[in-house]
This record gives structure tokens, sequence and C-alpha cells, in this order.
């Protein structure tokens, strides 16, 4: 009896011990360092994947749009090229965009339109809020968004569907932004976000996105599926990224309209 | 001609792809679309009736790279257009700094919208007049183009050995055509005076390109041939034949344009002196042979992204000819205005557009509006409208031509 005691109070100190540790590392970081961690964790210095977007409808019909993604860092700021493979209406479409890491600046972007053998500059701010080729993800949901535009602040620790995680609120600086609020649970092994609630402008709960099949490859870690539901309109959107490469054999010329023009194969 | 254009240019590719060990990467593209419009009033004729398969082959072999394209068409209305068309054929060749692209292809330089103001080394396929694509209206050109490509700038030299000069109707049976038909006196239309293919005629140019943060800015400087005729005019000794003489001359451009993003907006803006431009002139008692005259033509536009999927645009482009002569045809002011709206709904499966020339200088208009809705990935169908007013100018011309038409499209 004795024994079982003194065990069940190892137990109980262990578990003490353990959630204080939780508790004192979490009120080390604030949410934006926590974010901030998010968008530095190592993803090599440039990197290449294959994309294909399943848009769903709340009928059940599925569009496949399909892509390849390359984006490089040139210090803070990110540069990044798209190409449309699919569907044929589209195919040779693409995009180019330089991200500055600094919110002051406007991101400079171009499209590429292949039948009019032209490349046109587009708004660098506005595009931003738009859905992504008629996806539930904005321009911001793929990555785009700055931390600072945002404020983060950490919630607690809290395990989700068997992962720890911080969950985070984000609330937008401007109050013009589409979302009131997006609430993330980030998963504190590999500081990848595992599931994203977005609220819109009356608080309502408008999208979840669901971040799955996190895997380590080439040594860094990188999501392969995102499944975002828009639970007001039933539309979801699940984007499966594969072909992933990392410090690939590019350089900068990758990311210039002259090749945006020439499209890839 | 066109055979040999090919039969040069995959002899060009063999010889570069067969020295790279690289596999030979193909694709097949293109798509299927008929169009049909019908004249809003009387006698609500067909306007345009045709169907077209579209084939596009591209091969890469390492840095090697061919592409054609062409066009299968069956016209109902235009039987001269029924046929098969190669619109494209080049070969390409990329290094890391600099590429090389050889044959028959589509140059489309500056930032305006429909409209050309240093993109004047490109002819215009006037068939249907504006009432069709623009992708469909600019023609290429059989050009040879060298380009040095640097992360933030581009310089490129481009060579036509053989100019291509816009197409405009003048058959009696084209709605579209340039001239009235008239019984009597009778037009006599000659359009077969374009130069001959020798050194002396070909066209070249240079543009240098920066693609900046916060700006895009390009120059460009070009000897070219006005794409666009002088018509003169005689009449027989009779007075029942009214002679017309399509002349062709050359024309030097500089010229430069900009895109300058802020925040929703991006603004753009293009200008260009052409040197030596000749121009139709009349007296009262007659035709007179063609005027030389410099001009100066400039556009500035703004687009608009305020989000949820609209994009709102305008332009104003201006044309100015120095040293004016009373004796000319064209104004000395000429002013053409365009606005478009475009709105995205139902998750980009339904395009709301419209686009709109506005000739300020003869007070006509031509507007574009269109629906098109998206089946499914691969078919496209669209409705639109085109309406013409105006009693003076380009548009005053076909301002009984408005129609209703429709279009079905499908990709593969």
């Amino acid at each position: 009896m004795n024994t079982i005691k003194r065990i069940t109070g190892i137990a109980i100190l262990i578990a003490v011990f353990m959630m204080s540790n939780t508790n004192t590392f979490a009120q080390t970081l604030t949410g934006k360092q926590i974010m901030q961690k998010v968008k530095d964790r190592p993803d090599g210095d440039n990197r290449k994947s294959t994309m294909q977007m399943e848009l769903i409808n709340k009928r059940g019909k599925k569009r496949i749009r399909s892509f390849v993604s390359y984006s490089m860092d040139i210090g803070k700021d990110k540069k990044s090229i798209i190409f449309f493979k699919s569907p044929a209406d589209v195919k040779g479409t693409g995009f180019l965009t330089w991200e500055y890491d600094d919110t002051n600046k406007d991101d400079d972007r171009w499209l590429y339109l292949p039948a009019m053998k032209k490349t046109r500059r587009i708004s660098g701010t506005s595009a931003k809020k738009d859905y992504f080729m008629g996806s539930d993800f904005t321009y911001d949901d793929m990555g785009g968004r700055n931390i600072d535009e945002d404020i983060h602040k950490l919630l607690k620790v809290e395990k989700t569907d068997g992962y720890d995680c911080y969950k985070i609120v984000s609330k937008p600086i401007d109050p013009k932004d589409m979302y009131s609020k997006k609430i993330s649970w980030i998963r504190r092994d590999c500081l990848v976000a595992h599931k994203v609630e977005y609220y819109d402008k009356m608080g309502n709960l408008l999208k979840t996105l669901t971040i799955s099949n996190i895997k380590k490859i080439e040594g860094f870690w990188t999501a392969q599926k995102m499944h975002i539901v828009n639970h007001q309109t039933n539309h979801q959107t699940i984007l499966l990224i594969s072909e992933t490469k990392y410090n690939i054999k590019i350089d900068e010329t990758l990311f210039t309209v002259a090749k945006l023009e020439k499209g890839i194969f | 001609m066109k055979h040999q254009y090919i039969l040069l240019i995959i002899l060009l590719w063999s010889n570069f792809a067969f020295s790279q060990e690289d596999k030979t990467k193909l694709d097949f593209t293109g798509f299927v679309d008929t169009y049909h419009a019908v004249r809003s009033q009387s006698p609500n004729d067909f306007m345009s009736s045709r169907s077209r398969f579209r084939g596009e082959l591209k091969m890469l072999k390492g840095k090697s790279y061919f592409f054609t394209s062409f066009n299968a068409v069956h016209n109902s209305i235009l039987n001269s257009q029924t046929g098969i068309e190669l619109r494209e054929a080049f070969f390409e060749y990329s290094a890391k700094s600099w590429d090389f692209k050889a044959g028959r292809q589509i140059v489309n330089w500056g930032v305006a919208d429909g409209m050309r103001i240093t993109n004047i080394i490109t002819a215009m396929d006037m068939t249907e007049f504006l009432a069709q694509d623009y992708d469909d209206i600019i023609m290429p050109v059989n050009a040879i183009k060298l380009r040095w490509v640097k992360p933030k700038y581009n310089f490129e030299l481009i060579y036509v050995p053989i100019p291509t000069f816009s197409i405009l109707p003048y058959e009696a049976e084209n709605p579209w055509s340039v001239f009235p038909i008239s019984e009597n006196p009778i037009l006599d239309i000659n359009m077969d005076n374009k130069p001959e293919l020798t050194l002396k005629n070909s066209e070249y140019g240079a543009r240098f390109s920066s693609f900046l943060s916060g700006i895009d800015f390009s120059v460009s400087a070009l000897h070219t041939w006005n794409k666009m005729p002088v018509f003169t005019r005689s009449l027989s000794p009779t007075f029942d034949t009214i002679f017309i003489k399509a002349n062709y001359y050359n024309l030097d451009m500089l010229g430069l344009d900009f895109s300058v993003p802020k925040s929703q907006f991006v603004f753009r803006g293009e200008g260009a002196y052409y040197i030596g431009e000749f121009h139709a002139a009349n007296s009262q008692t007659g035709n007179l042979e063609p005027v030389k005259k410099n001009s100066l033509n400039w556009l500035v536009g703004i687009d608009w992204y305020p989000g949820n999927d609209w994009t709102i645009t305008a332009q104003y482009s201006h044309k100015y000819i120095t040293d004016y002569l009373d004796v000319l045809q064209e104004n000395e002011n000429t002013i053409l205005s365009t606005a478009g709206i475009t709105k995205k709904l139902l998750r980009s499966t339904l395009s709301i557009s419209t686009f709109a020339y506005v000739d300020i200088t003869n007070s006509g208009f031509f507007d574009r509006t269109s629906i098109d809705y998206a089946l499914s990935d691969e078919i496209h169908i669209m409705l639109g409208y085109d309406w013409f007013q105006g009693d003076k100018g380009m548009f005053g011309l076909y301002k009984n031509n408005s129609e209703f038409w429709i279009k079905a499209k499908y990709s593969f």
C-alpha cells in the first residue's frame, strides 16, 4: 500500500513538475515569439513543391487545380513563383511575388497571362485578401501574411488531437481586415500549425484549417496536406503538397519576369 | 512560306536539341471554340459564325524549346477565313543569362490594355474589328529576338526580316469592312502595295526593361513599318469608279512605359514619339499625297483592385500631330479612353465584365459586356453584347453593328 502511495506520489510529482515546466516554458515565450519561431522554422534557403488543390462544393463536386511552386529566401524577404499546370484554361498562367518583411512596404506581384503573352503588374496588397483561384485559401492564408500585421497572444498550452500545442489568438491590427481573429494550435514538437480557426468580422467561425501529414523531408518539417472548410458555405479545399525539395540548385534569376513568361514544362 | 518557316525552326531546334543529353518533353494542348453573333437591329442577320480548333505543341529538350500553335477554322459568314492557319512557330534557346528566339511569335510591348502605343511592331487582325478577344486581334510577327536576362532588368534586340501588316477587311460581304458599300461610284480597292521582302525593308529595334521593387519601366526604340496603310483615293475619268490605294510607310519610334503599384492601385503609363509618320491628306479639290509628320502618343491608366475579386481599370490616350497642317484627314489631337470592370463570382466560376472604348474626339464608343460561366474546369459558356454608338470616327462606321453573341469553349 505504501509502495503504491509512494509511486502515486512520485507520479503526481512528476506530473506537477512537467506541468510546471510546461507552464514555465510557455510563460517564457509570448504569442508573437512563438509565431516568429513558426515563421523562422528551418526550411532551407529555397524550396520547390508540386501542389494539387481540390475545390469541393457543398454538393461534393470537385474541381482540381495543380501548380508548381518555387520560393527562395533573400535575407528576411522571400521571392516565390508559381506556374499553373491545370486546368487547361489556366495552364501556363504564372504568379511572381516578392514578399517583404517590412510591413510598410507593399509586396511586388506580377501575373503572366499566356493567351496574351503578357505580364501585368498587379497590386501587392489587395490581392492578399482575395481567394486564391476559387479556393477557400486567401493569399494571406497561404503564408503571405506578415507576423506584425496581427497581435498574437498565447492563450494556453493544451493537447489537441494527441499533439501538445500552443493555442494562440491573433487579432489583426487593421480593423478593416477580413477576419476578426484567428486561433491557431501550433504543434510544440515541430512548430507547425495543426489547426487554425478563422473568425469573420462578426466574430462567427468562418473557416477551419487542419494541417496533417507533417513529416521531416531532408531534415525539415514539411506539411503535406492542408484541409480548409468554410463552415458558412460548406465549401472546402484540400491542398496536397508533394515532391517537396529543399536547397535545390536555383538562383535569384528564377524569380524574374523573364522566367515567369517562359513558364515551366 | 509558312511551311518553310516550320521546317527552318524544326531544323534549328533539332540542331540544338540533339547536342544535349536531356530527354525531350512533349506537351500538346489547345481548345475548341465556337462563336456566333447576331445583329441586334434590323435585319438581325448573323454578323459572325465561326468555329475553331486551336492546337499548341510544345517540345523541350534541355535549353532548347520549340512551340507551335495553329488554328483550323470554319467560318460560315466569311468563306475566305475557313482553313488552317499557322499562328506561332518559334524556336527558343535559353542560356543562364540570355535567350534567343526565332520564328513566328507574339510580341507584346508596353502596358496598355487593348491599345497600342509602343507595341507598334505588332500588327492587328481587324477582320471583325474589336469585336473579338484581344489575343485574337494581335498578330504574331516573324522575328529574331536576342535577350539578356538579369534579375532586375532585360535588354532585348529584335529583328523582323519580313514585316507583318494589319489585316483590314474591305470585302463587301464582311459587315466589318472599313469601306461602306457603294454601287455608284463603285470602289476599286487595291491593298497589294506592301513593301518588297528586301533587307532594306526589314524592321529592327531594342528595348530595355527594368523590374524593380515598386516600379517597372521600359525604354524602347524601333525602326518599323506603320502596320496600318494610308489610303489615297482617285476618281476614274468617267466618274463611275473610285480607286482606293493602300500605301505603306516606314516609321521610327522612341518609347517608354512604366507601371507603379501603390496600395490597391497600379498606375500605368506609356509614351511614344513617332518620327516620320505618314498621314492621309485632302484638299478642297481632291486627294493629296500623304504628308509626313511626327506625332506624340501617350497613355495613362489606372488599375484598381479593391478586393472581393473586383478589378476596375481606366485608360486615357492622346495623340498629338506636331506641325499640323489643315489638309490632314486626322485631327491634330485624337483622344481615346477606355474603362473596364470585372467581377468574379461563385468562386471564380462566373465572371462578369465590361470593357468600353470611348472615342472622345468623335463622340463615339464601343462597349463589350460579357458573362463567362465555367460549366466545368474545361468548358466555358460566354454570352455578350457589343454596343456601338456614334456618327463619326471608327465606332461611327459600325453604328449599325451592335450585336449579341454567344461563345462556347472547351480547353484540353
